[in-house]
Protein backbone atom coordinates (compact mmCIF):
# COMPACT_ATOMS: atom_id res chain seq x y z
CA UNK A 1 0.00 0.00 0.00
CA UNK A 2 1.27 3.14 -0.90
CA UNK A 3 -0.52 6.57 0.17
CA UNK A 4 -0.13 9.10 -3.21
CA UNK A 5 -2.99 11.39 -1.75
CA UNK A 6 -1.16 14.40 -0.18
CA UNK A 7 -2.19 15.27 3.48
CA UNK A 8 -3.87 18.74 2.18
CA UNK A 9 -6.16 16.99 0.26
CA UNK A 10 -9.63 18.82 0.44
CA UNK A 11 -11.32 15.94 -1.43
CA UNK A 12 -11.73 12.09 -0.09
CA UNK A 13 -10.76 9.76 -2.49
CA UNK A 14 -12.47 6.63 -0.90
CA UNK A 15 -15.34 8.88 -0.02
CA UNK A 16 -16.06 9.45 -3.19
CA UNK A 17 -15.79 5.98 -4.53
CA UNK A 18 -18.03 5.36 -1.66
CA UNK A 19 -20.80 7.59 -2.79
CA UNK A 20 -20.47 6.67 -6.17
CA UNK A 21 -21.01 2.89 -5.45
CA UNK A 22 -24.13 3.73 -3.59
CA UNK A 23 -25.64 5.26 -6.06
CA UNK A 24 -24.86 2.66 -9.09
CA UNK A 25 -28.51 1.18 -8.60
CA UNK A 26 -30.12 5.05 -8.37
CA UNK A 27 -28.14 6.99 -10.94
CA UNK A 28 -30.31 5.81 -14.20
CA UNK A 29 -33.10 7.80 -12.25
CA UNK A 30 -31.14 11.01 -11.54
CA UNK A 31 -28.68 11.33 -13.89
CA UNK A 32 -30.63 13.91 -15.75
CA UNK A 33 -27.70 16.54 -15.36
CA UNK A 34 -25.37 13.88 -16.78
CA UNK A 35 -27.53 13.72 -19.75
CA UNK A 36 -28.13 17.39 -20.46
CA UNK A 37 -24.14 18.34 -20.40
CA UNK A 38 -23.38 15.15 -22.80
CA UNK A 39 -25.99 16.23 -25.26
CA UNK A 40 -24.56 20.00 -25.15
CA UNK A 41 -21.04 18.47 -25.47
CA UNK A 42 -21.81 16.77 -28.47
CA UNK A 43 -23.38 19.84 -30.03
CA UNK A 44 -19.93 21.54 -29.35
CA UNK A 45 -18.04 19.05 -30.62
CA UNK A 46 -20.04 19.03 -34.05
CA UNK A 47 -19.14 22.33 -34.48
CA UNK A 48 -15.44 21.19 -34.66
CA UNK A 49 -14.62 19.45 -38.07
CA UNK A 50 -12.00 16.97 -37.46
CA UNK A 51 -11.42 13.48 -36.57
CA UNK A 52 -9.81 12.35 -33.86
CA UNK A 53 -8.80 8.21 -34.08
CA UNK A 54 -7.68 8.23 -30.43
CA UNK A 55 -9.58 9.62 -27.42
CA UNK A 56 -10.81 9.07 -23.66
CA UNK A 57 -13.33 10.29 -21.59
CA UNK A 58 -12.83 10.86 -18.19
CA UNK A 59 -15.50 10.54 -15.42
CA UNK A 60 -17.97 7.26 -15.53
CA UNK A 61 -21.12 7.79 -15.14
CA UNK A 62 -22.31 8.98 -18.53
CA UNK A 63 -24.72 6.59 -19.85
CA UNK A 64 -23.47 3.83 -22.46
CA UNK A 65 -24.62 5.27 -25.52
CA UNK A 66 -22.97 8.81 -25.06
CA UNK A 67 -19.53 6.71 -25.59
CA UNK A 68 -21.05 5.35 -29.05
CA UNK A 69 -22.43 8.94 -29.67
CA UNK A 70 -19.15 10.44 -28.90
CA UNK A 71 -17.48 7.95 -30.89
CA UNK A 72 -19.10 8.66 -34.11
CA UNK A 73 -19.06 12.59 -33.86
CA UNK A 74 -15.47 12.49 -32.96
CA UNK A 75 -14.67 9.89 -35.94
CA UNK A 76 -12.89 7.54 -33.12
CA UNK A 77 -11.80 4.50 -33.78
CA UNK A 78 -10.95 4.05 -30.18
CA UNK A 79 -12.22 5.29 -27.34
CA UNK A 80 -11.09 4.57 -23.95
CA UNK A 81 -13.35 5.76 -20.58
CA UNK A 82 -11.80 5.86 -17.17
CA UNK A 83 -13.51 6.64 -14.08
CA UNK A 84 -12.27 5.97 -10.47
CA UNK A 85 -14.07 2.67 -10.47
CA UNK A 86 -15.25 -0.43 -12.69
CA UNK A 87 -18.66 0.02 -14.01
CA UNK A 88 -20.33 -0.17 -17.09
CA UNK A 89 -18.80 0.81 -20.46
CA UNK A 90 -15.18 1.47 -18.30
CA UNK A 91 -12.70 0.10 -19.69
CA UNK A 92 -9.96 1.28 -17.44
CA UNK A 93 -9.79 2.67 -13.98
CA UNK A 94 -7.91 6.03 -12.90
CA UNK A 95 -7.63 8.60 -11.02
CA UNK A 96 -7.86 12.41 -12.78
CA UNK A 97 -4.53 13.55 -11.09
CA UNK A 98 -2.68 9.97 -11.72
CA UNK A 99 -3.56 9.96 -15.33
CA UNK A 100 -2.64 6.61 -16.94
CA UNK A 101 -2.00 7.45 -20.35
CA UNK A 102 1.31 7.99 -22.32
CA UNK A 103 2.26 11.22 -23.53
CA UNK A 104 0.61 12.37 -26.84
CA UNK A 105 -0.65 9.28 -26.68
CA UNK A 106 -4.32 10.97 -27.15
CA UNK A 107 -5.72 13.06 -29.98
CA UNK A 108 -8.79 13.99 -27.96
CA UNK A 109 -9.38 14.22 -24.29
CA UNK A 110 -13.57 14.45 -23.38
CA UNK A 111 -14.85 14.67 -19.76
CA UNK A 112 -18.41 14.85 -18.36
CA UNK A 113 -19.01 16.41 -15.27
CA UNK A 114 -15.90 14.97 -13.33
CA UNK A 115 -13.13 17.21 -12.65
CA UNK A 116 -15.03 19.41 -9.86
CA UNK A 117 -13.90 16.58 -7.08
CA UNK A 118 -10.17 16.47 -7.97
CA UNK A 119 -8.04 17.63 -5.72
CA UNK A 120 -5.13 18.80 -7.85
CA UNK A 121 -6.84 20.20 -10.94
CA UNK A 122 -4.10 22.21 -12.03
CA UNK A 123 -1.97 19.37 -12.13
CA UNK A 124 -4.80 17.28 -13.82
CA UNK A 125 -5.26 19.63 -16.59
CA UNK A 126 -1.37 19.83 -16.76
CA UNK A 127 -1.31 15.87 -17.24
CA UNK A 128 -4.63 15.72 -19.68
CA UNK A 129 -2.52 18.38 -21.85
CA UNK A 130 0.40 16.24 -21.15
CA UNK A 131 -1.48 13.38 -22.72
CA UNK A 132 -2.49 15.10 -26.05
CA UNK A 133 -0.48 14.90 -29.05
CA UNK A 134 0.19 18.33 -30.34
CA UNK A 135 -3.02 19.90 -31.84
CA UNK A 136 -4.68 17.31 -29.62
CA UNK A 137 -7.98 18.94 -28.26
CA UNK A 138 -9.66 18.61 -24.84
CA UNK A 139 -13.72 19.35 -24.66
CA UNK A 140 -14.77 19.35 -20.33
CA UNK A 141 -17.97 20.07 -18.73
CA UNK A 142 -17.38 20.39 -15.21
CA UNK A 143 -19.85 22.24 -12.20
CA UNK A 144 -18.97 25.79 -11.73
CA UNK A 145 -18.96 28.28 -8.56
CA UNK A 146 -22.52 28.80 -8.95
CA UNK A 147 -24.23 25.85 -8.46
CA UNK A 148 -25.90 24.96 -5.39
CA UNK A 149 -25.02 28.60 -3.96
CA UNK A 150 -28.87 28.63 -2.56
CA UNK A 151 -28.28 25.19 -0.35
CA UNK A 152 -24.80 26.25 0.51
CA UNK A 153 -26.24 29.58 2.00
CA UNK A 154 -28.97 28.42 3.36
CA UNK A 155 -27.30 25.70 5.42
CA UNK A 156 -24.63 28.05 6.30
CA UNK A 157 -27.08 29.83 7.92
CA UNK A 158 -28.40 27.47 10.05
CA UNK A 159 -25.58 26.04 11.42
CA UNK A 160 -24.64 29.45 12.25
CA UNK A 161 -27.86 29.62 13.75
CA UNK A 162 -27.91 26.83 15.64
CA UNK A 163 -24.17 25.60 16.64
CA UNK A 164 -22.60 28.99 15.93
CA UNK A 165 -19.50 27.73 13.39
CA UNK A 166 -20.12 25.84 9.88
CA UNK A 167 -18.30 22.44 8.87
CA UNK A 168 -18.12 22.45 4.74
CA UNK A 169 -21.11 20.76 3.46
CA UNK A 170 -21.10 22.16 -0.91
CA UNK A 171 -18.18 21.58 -2.49
CA UNK A 172 -15.44 24.47 -3.31
CA UNK A 173 -16.41 24.90 -7.24
CA UNK A 174 -13.85 26.64 -9.55
CA UNK A 175 -15.39 29.44 -11.22
CA UNK A 176 -15.36 30.23 -14.54
CA UNK A 177 -12.90 33.04 -14.65
CA UNK A 178 -10.30 30.58 -12.40
CA UNK A 179 -11.03 27.95 -15.15
CA UNK A 180 -9.46 30.12 -17.81
CA UNK A 181 -6.32 31.40 -15.86
CA UNK A 182 -5.71 26.93 -15.57
CA UNK A 183 -6.41 26.50 -19.10
CA UNK A 184 -3.60 28.59 -19.38
CA UNK A 185 -1.71 27.96 -16.85
CA UNK A 186 -1.61 24.23 -17.83
CA UNK A 187 -0.23 25.14 -21.20
CA UNK A 188 -3.51 24.47 -23.20
CA UNK A 189 -3.63 27.37 -26.49
CA UNK A 190 -6.88 28.86 -27.75
CA UNK A 191 -8.80 28.33 -24.56
CA UNK A 192 -12.74 29.19 -24.17
CA UNK A 193 -14.59 28.83 -21.21
CA UNK A 194 -18.16 29.56 -20.75
CA UNK A 195 -21.16 28.55 -18.72
CA UNK A 196 -24.68 28.09 -18.52
CA UNK A 197 -26.67 27.80 -15.42
CA UNK A 198 -29.56 25.64 -15.18
CA UNK A 199 -32.37 26.02 -12.68
CA UNK A 200 -33.82 23.30 -11.30
CA UNK A 201 -36.63 23.67 -9.32
CA UNK A 202 -38.04 20.80 -6.50
CA UNK A 203 -40.96 20.86 -3.89
CA UNK A 204 -38.41 20.92 -0.98
CA UNK A 205 -34.91 20.76 -0.07
CA UNK A 206 -34.98 17.24 0.81
CA UNK A 207 -36.00 15.97 -2.76
CA UNK A 208 -32.56 17.95 -3.66
CA UNK A 209 -30.76 16.46 -1.28
CA UNK A 210 -31.98 13.22 -2.63
CA UNK A 211 -31.50 14.03 -6.06
CA UNK A 212 -27.98 14.69 -5.41
CA UNK A 213 -27.05 11.27 -3.02
CA UNK A 214 -28.82 9.46 -5.74
CA UNK A 215 -26.26 10.81 -8.28
CA UNK A 216 -23.74 10.33 -6.81
CA UNK A 217 -23.02 13.43 -5.16
CA UNK A 218 -22.57 13.29 -1.34
CA UNK A 219 -20.63 15.47 0.31
CA UNK A 220 -16.85 13.75 0.06
CA UNK A 221 -14.98 16.96 1.61
CA UNK A 222 -12.35 15.59 3.34
CA UNK A 223 -12.96 18.17 6.21
CA UNK A 224 -16.20 17.14 6.33
CA UNK A 225 -18.27 17.02 9.75
CA UNK A 226 -18.55 13.32 10.84
CA UNK A 227 -21.33 13.28 12.98
CA UNK A 228 -24.77 13.34 12.34
CA UNK A 229 -25.93 16.89 11.39
CA UNK A 230 -29.33 16.39 13.23
CA UNK A 231 -32.72 16.81 12.14
CA UNK A 232 -32.47 20.41 13.37
CA UNK A 233 -30.25 21.72 11.09
CA UNK A 234 -32.00 20.93 8.14
CA UNK A 235 -35.47 21.61 9.36
CA UNK A 236 -33.79 25.56 9.95
CA UNK A 237 -31.94 25.15 6.38
CA UNK A 238 -35.36 23.88 5.05
CA UNK A 239 -37.31 27.30 6.25
CA UNK A 240 -34.08 29.63 5.12
CA UNK A 241 -34.00 28.01 1.65
CA UNK A 242 -37.96 28.53 1.41
CA UNK A 243 -38.02 31.87 3.01
CA UNK A 244 -35.17 33.04 0.18
CA UNK A 245 -34.63 30.96 -3.23
CA UNK A 246 -38.50 30.43 -3.46
CA UNK A 247 -39.59 30.60 -7.26
CA UNK A 248 -43.38 32.38 -8.86
CA UNK A 249 -44.84 28.52 -8.52
CA UNK A 250 -43.99 28.39 -4.75
CA UNK A 251 -41.16 25.91 -5.54
CA UNK A 252 -37.60 25.51 -4.82
CA UNK A 253 -35.08 26.90 -7.07
CA UNK A 254 -31.77 25.11 -7.12
CA UNK A 255 -29.08 26.19 -9.54
CA UNK A 256 -26.39 24.19 -11.34
CA UNK A 257 -23.59 26.19 -13.13
CA UNK A 258 -22.10 23.57 -15.75
CA UNK A 259 -18.81 24.99 -17.08
CA UNK A 260 -17.78 24.04 -20.81
CA UNK A 261 -13.76 24.44 -21.50
CA UNK A 262 -12.02 23.79 -25.20
CA UNK A 263 -8.29 23.73 -25.17
CA UNK A 264 -5.85 22.76 -27.56
CA UNK A 265 -2.70 21.23 -27.49
CA UNK A 266 -0.22 23.90 -28.45
CA UNK A 267 1.15 23.06 -32.24
CA UNK A 268 2.72 25.23 -34.47
CA UNK A 269 -0.22 25.32 -36.97
CA UNK A 270 -2.19 27.47 -34.62
CA UNK A 271 -2.80 30.81 -35.06
CA UNK A 272 -0.09 32.81 -33.29
CA UNK A 273 0.13 36.24 -31.66
CA UNK A 274 2.53 38.44 -33.86
CA UNK A 275 5.69 40.24 -32.57
CA UNK A 276 4.29 44.22 -30.81
CA UNK A 277 5.50 46.34 -33.38
CA UNK A 278 4.82 44.05 -36.29
CA UNK A 279 2.50 45.67 -38.01
CA UNK A 280 2.58 45.99 -41.58
CA UNK A 281 -0.34 48.99 -41.70
CA UNK A 282 -1.22 51.54 -39.99
CA UNK A 283 -4.82 50.92 -37.79
CA UNK A 284 -5.72 54.51 -38.82
CA UNK A 285 -5.98 53.63 -42.38
CA UNK A 286 -8.25 50.30 -41.28
CA UNK A 287 -10.70 52.41 -39.55
CA UNK A 288 -10.38 55.41 -42.08
CA UNK A 289 -9.88 58.23 -39.94
CA UNK A 290 -6.97 60.52 -38.98
CA UNK A 291 -4.61 59.58 -36.26
CA UNK A 292 -4.41 61.81 -33.51
CA UNK A 293 -0.70 62.23 -31.42
CA UNK A 294 -2.01 62.53 -27.84
CA UNK A 295 0.27 64.18 -25.07
CA UNK A 296 2.08 62.18 -22.46
CA UNK A 297 2.15 64.73 -19.86
CA UNK B 1 -4.93 -25.28 -0.81
CA UNK B 2 -7.68 -24.85 -1.95
CA UNK B 3 -7.99 -21.35 -2.13
CA UNK B 4 -4.52 -21.58 -3.91
CA UNK B 5 -7.12 -23.86 -6.16
CA UNK B 6 -9.86 -21.01 -6.86
CA UNK B 7 -7.29 -18.41 -6.98
CA UNK B 8 -5.49 -20.36 -10.19
CA UNK B 9 -9.13 -21.19 -11.44
CA UNK B 10 -10.34 -17.57 -11.45
CA UNK B 11 -6.67 -16.51 -12.93
CA UNK B 12 -7.55 -18.70 -15.87
CA UNK B 13 -11.14 -17.63 -16.40
CA UNK B 14 -9.58 -14.21 -16.15
CA UNK B 15 -7.24 -14.36 -19.18
CA UNK B 16 -10.33 -16.50 -21.52
CA UNK B 17 -13.13 -14.47 -20.08
CA UNK B 18 -11.38 -11.13 -21.13
CA UNK B 19 -8.49 -9.99 -22.57
CA UNK B 20 -6.69 -6.63 -22.22
CA UNK B 21 -7.24 -4.43 -25.36
CA UNK B 22 -4.10 -4.41 -26.80
CA UNK B 23 -4.37 -0.41 -27.88
CA UNK B 24 -5.18 0.47 -24.68
CA UNK B 25 -2.22 -1.60 -23.21
CA UNK B 26 -0.52 0.85 -26.16
CA UNK B 27 -1.00 4.04 -24.38
CA UNK B 28 -0.70 3.33 -20.81
CA UNK B 29 2.07 4.22 -18.54
CA UNK B 30 2.51 4.31 -15.15
CA UNK B 31 -0.12 7.00 -13.71
CA UNK B 32 2.75 7.97 -10.68
CA UNK B 33 6.45 8.33 -13.19
CA UNK B 34 4.51 8.25 -15.87
CA UNK B 35 7.19 5.40 -17.38
CA UNK B 36 6.28 2.33 -19.55
CA UNK B 37 4.54 -0.96 -18.22
CA UNK B 38 5.46 -4.46 -18.63
CA UNK B 39 2.47 -6.49 -19.16
CA UNK B 40 2.79 -9.54 -16.86
CA UNK B 41 0.13 -12.01 -18.88
CA UNK B 42 0.20 -14.73 -16.63
CA UNK B 43 -0.45 -12.66 -13.49
CA UNK B 44 -2.27 -10.02 -15.23
CA UNK B 45 -0.56 -6.94 -14.14
CA UNK B 46 1.22 -4.16 -15.44
CA UNK B 47 4.81 -3.80 -13.56
CA UNK B 48 6.16 -0.08 -13.81
CA UNK B 49 9.82 -0.97 -12.60
CA UNK B 50 10.29 2.55 -12.27
CA UNK B 51 7.90 2.82 -9.22
CA UNK B 52 8.18 -0.68 -8.24
CA UNK B 53 4.55 -1.04 -8.67
CA UNK B 54 2.14 -3.69 -10.15
CA UNK B 55 -1.17 -2.14 -11.02
CA UNK B 56 -3.92 -5.68 -11.25
CA UNK B 57 -6.24 -5.96 -14.01
CA UNK B 58 -9.50 -7.28 -13.01
CA UNK B 59 -11.88 -8.40 -15.96
CA UNK B 60 -9.24 -6.81 -18.58
CA UNK B 61 -9.97 -3.89 -16.80
CA UNK B 62 -6.81 -2.49 -15.68
CA UNK B 63 -6.80 -0.51 -12.33
CA UNK B 64 -3.91 2.25 -12.75
CA UNK B 65 -4.63 3.34 -9.05
CA UNK B 66 -1.45 3.81 -7.01
CA UNK B 67 -3.24 2.59 -3.59
CA UNK B 68 -4.32 -1.03 -5.72
CA UNK B 69 -1.26 -1.28 -6.54
CA UNK B 70 0.93 -4.15 -5.34
CA UNK B 71 4.59 -3.30 -4.23
CA UNK B 72 7.32 -4.87 -5.79
CA UNK B 73 10.40 -5.72 -3.61
CA UNK B 74 13.62 -4.77 -5.12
Amino acid sequence: MVNAAPPSSVFDLEARKCARIRCVNTLPAHDFLFKWTQNVLLERLSDIKRQFPRSALLGGRTSPDFSDALKIQAGSDFLTKMDILPGAGVNVVGEEEFLPFRQGALDAVFSVLDLHAVNDLPGALLQIRRSLRPDGLFLAALFGGETLHELRASLMQAELSLKGGIAPRIFPFADKPQMGALLQRAGFSLPVVDSEILSVSYDNIFKLMHDLRFMGESNVIAARSKTNPGRALFLKAAEHYGKNFKGLDGRLNASFEIIFLIGWAPHESQQQPLAPGSAQKRLSDALQTAEVKIDND
Amino acid sequence: MRLEKTRLFLQDHTIMSAQIDPKLLEILVCPLTKSPLRYDAPAQELISDQAGLAYPIRDGIPIMLVDEARQIEK
